[in-house]
């Protein structure tokens, strides 16, 4: 948002968006933008995330084995194309097959006069490569996903977070890197002259010391603990009953990135130890 | 609105932050077009006795005449700024800390040294009430126009409180401590846009600590990359020795 005082109060709200498509975007990629799609469609609606989102065309890309030891999609059942996306491409070795979703994608493929259609055996194919798939893709951590929930109901307490507590730095890189983080903090920049400015979004991140500082110095999540397993939660508890979902992608971008050696799958299977026998869901 | 009267101190520093200033470039234009500079030793010969709106004071504080000054400056200064890392927090100048006040002060002088009066170092904010803190070594020029806005608008402005590594990432540089590199970013102040690593250098922490460092995990990284305690630890001691 732009204003000016200088002749009464002028107020300008700024959309920025380009056109442009995203490609190569993988199914966890694909979940979290779906994640986000959700949040900023709830009122109030965020009109400037959803006008740049209807500019941009996203073209996915299949995984066809894990990217490496931190991904944990097979937990949050992002391994497997889900929608998402205008196109999906899965690479079947001497060609891809495409999937097309949306309007955009038949465009795409009609205007580029790059691709054939596919015949029988090539689908037969791509099941065979997807059967496959599920052989190699297994359950990441040691419990069901129906479990979680509770798990996370009965660890609140949980000696697994003030380990974190002893780990983290507080860089906030973990959400950095996310791709269902979102929190944003509002800063109001006034020009030299005092007489205009503008009001925009900054990223913000729930592993930052002032993050949930308030006036008169209250700081109501000040351990690292507190911080660390607030990140969980809104990933694994507290959009489970407003969403239906999961806000973990299984990216495995936080555990990766953590210099403190912080690892998702490590927390989770911790949890597990620890509650396992505490959570009812179990028997029944 | 008639222009406030700024005028620019040093008290035991290098004056290079003040010449951060001077080297403002075109922006330096639209500064003194708000201010009303009226003492500044780097750029002009002019001295002003009078009150002042704001004052900028660089260097650190290492002698009873400096807080004699100070206390001055501090009673005709409507606003009072601590102008870089000296003046925040203690600086370099704090490595003196370290030493027997005495031996230090004979090491220094030598055998007349006794003409010479000296105490522990501190900080500007440690002696008197400071309105804001700009940290840095030298300063960070952006923040250095979101300070004086504020202080032209009475608001409230600190320095960011988490490390340097987040501001680090958002730049998307890769992690000092991948290439085998000790660096300071993950106990260091943010604000200053990971000046340093940007331009493949590593932190020297001179802005100071986060207020809550995690000093054991901090130690745990060091353990992980074989980066011996003792090295890190005089790393941190060239900018963080006044530190309470």
């Amino acid at each position: 948002m732009e204003y000016n005082i200088s002749r009464g109060l002028s107020v300008q709200a700024v959309v920025e968006y380009e056109r442009m498509v995203l490609f190569g975007v993988h199914t966890c990629d694909l979940a979290g933008i779906q994640c986000l799609n959700m949040v900023f469609s709830r009122r109030p609606k965020d009109y400037n995330y959803l006008i740049r989102k209807n500019k941009i065309d996203i073209i996915g890309l299949e995984c066809n084995d894990y990217c490496d030891e931190f991904a944990s999609c097979n937990l949050v059942n992002a391994n497997m194309p889900s929608g998402g996306y205008d196109l999906f491409f899965t690479d079947m070795g001497d060609y891809f097959i495409v999937h097309i979703n949306t309007q955009v994608g038949d465009q795409i493929i009609d205007s580029t006069k790059l691709f054939e259609r596919a015949d029988r055996s090539h689908l037969r194919e791509l099941v065979t490569l997807r059967e496959h798939k599920r052989t190699l893709f297994r359950n990441e951590v040691s419990v069901e996903p129906r479990e979680i929930p509770e798990l996370f109901d009965k660890t609140f307490e949980s000696e697994v977070w003030k380990r974190l507590d002893e780990k983290c730095l507080a860089c906030g890189n973990c959400t950095n890197v996310c791709p269902t983080c979102y929190c944003f903090d509002v800063i109001d920049e006034v020009n030299l002259e005092l007489k205009g400015g503008r009001k925009y979004r900054k990223w913000d991140s729930c592993q930052l010391e002032p993050f949930a500082r308030v006036a008169g110095g209250e700081n109501f999540r000040k351990e690292r603990a507190a911080r660390q397993r607030h990140r969980y939660y809104r990933k694994f508890r507290y959009p489970v009953p407003i969403y239906s979902r999961f806000f973990c992608t299984g990216c495995g971008r936080c555990s990766r990135t953590c210099m403190a050696g912080i690892r998702l799958k490590d927390t989770l299977n911790a949890l597990v130890e620890e509650g396992i026998t505490k959570v009812w869901k179990k028997w029944l | 609105m008639k222009k406030p009267k700024v005028a620019f101190f040093d008290f035991a520093c290098c004056e290079g932050c003040q010449l951060q200033i001077a080297n403002f470039g075109e922006a330096l234009f639209d500064i003194l077009g708000m201010i009303d500079v009226v003492e500044f030793r780097e750029v002009m010969s002019e001295k002003w006795n009078g009150q002042l709106d704001i004052a900028f004071v660089e260097g650190s504080i290492t002698d009873f005449h400096a807080e004699e000054r100070i206390r001055q400056i501090r009673e005709r200064a409507a606003i009072l700024i601590a102008y870089g890392s000296c003046a925040a927090i203690g600086g370099v100048n704090g490595m003196k800390n370290t030493f027997d006040l005495e031996e230090i002060r004979k090491y220094v002088y030598g055998p007349e040294y006794h003409f010479f009066a000296t105490e522990k170092t501190k900080a500007i904010p440690q002696v008197v009430k400071t309105d804001y803190v700009i940290t840095g070594c030298p300063v960070y020029p952006p923040e250095i126009l979101v300070v004086i806005k504020a202080a032209l608008q009475g608001t409230s402005c600190s320095p960011p409180d988490y490390p340097v590594c987040v501001e680090c990432k958002l730049n998307e540089n890769v992690c000092m401590y991948d290439r085998g590199v000790a660096c300071l970013g993950p106990v260091t102040r943010a604000g200053c846009n990971s000046w340093c690593i940007n331009n493949g250098n590593i932190c020297y922490g001179c802005r100071g600590m986060i207020s809550n460092p995690n000093e054991r995990g901090a130690r745990e990284v060091l353990e992980k990359h074989n980066i011996p305690l003792p090295f890190v630890v005089n790393k941190m001691n060239l900018y963080n020795k006044c530190r309470e």
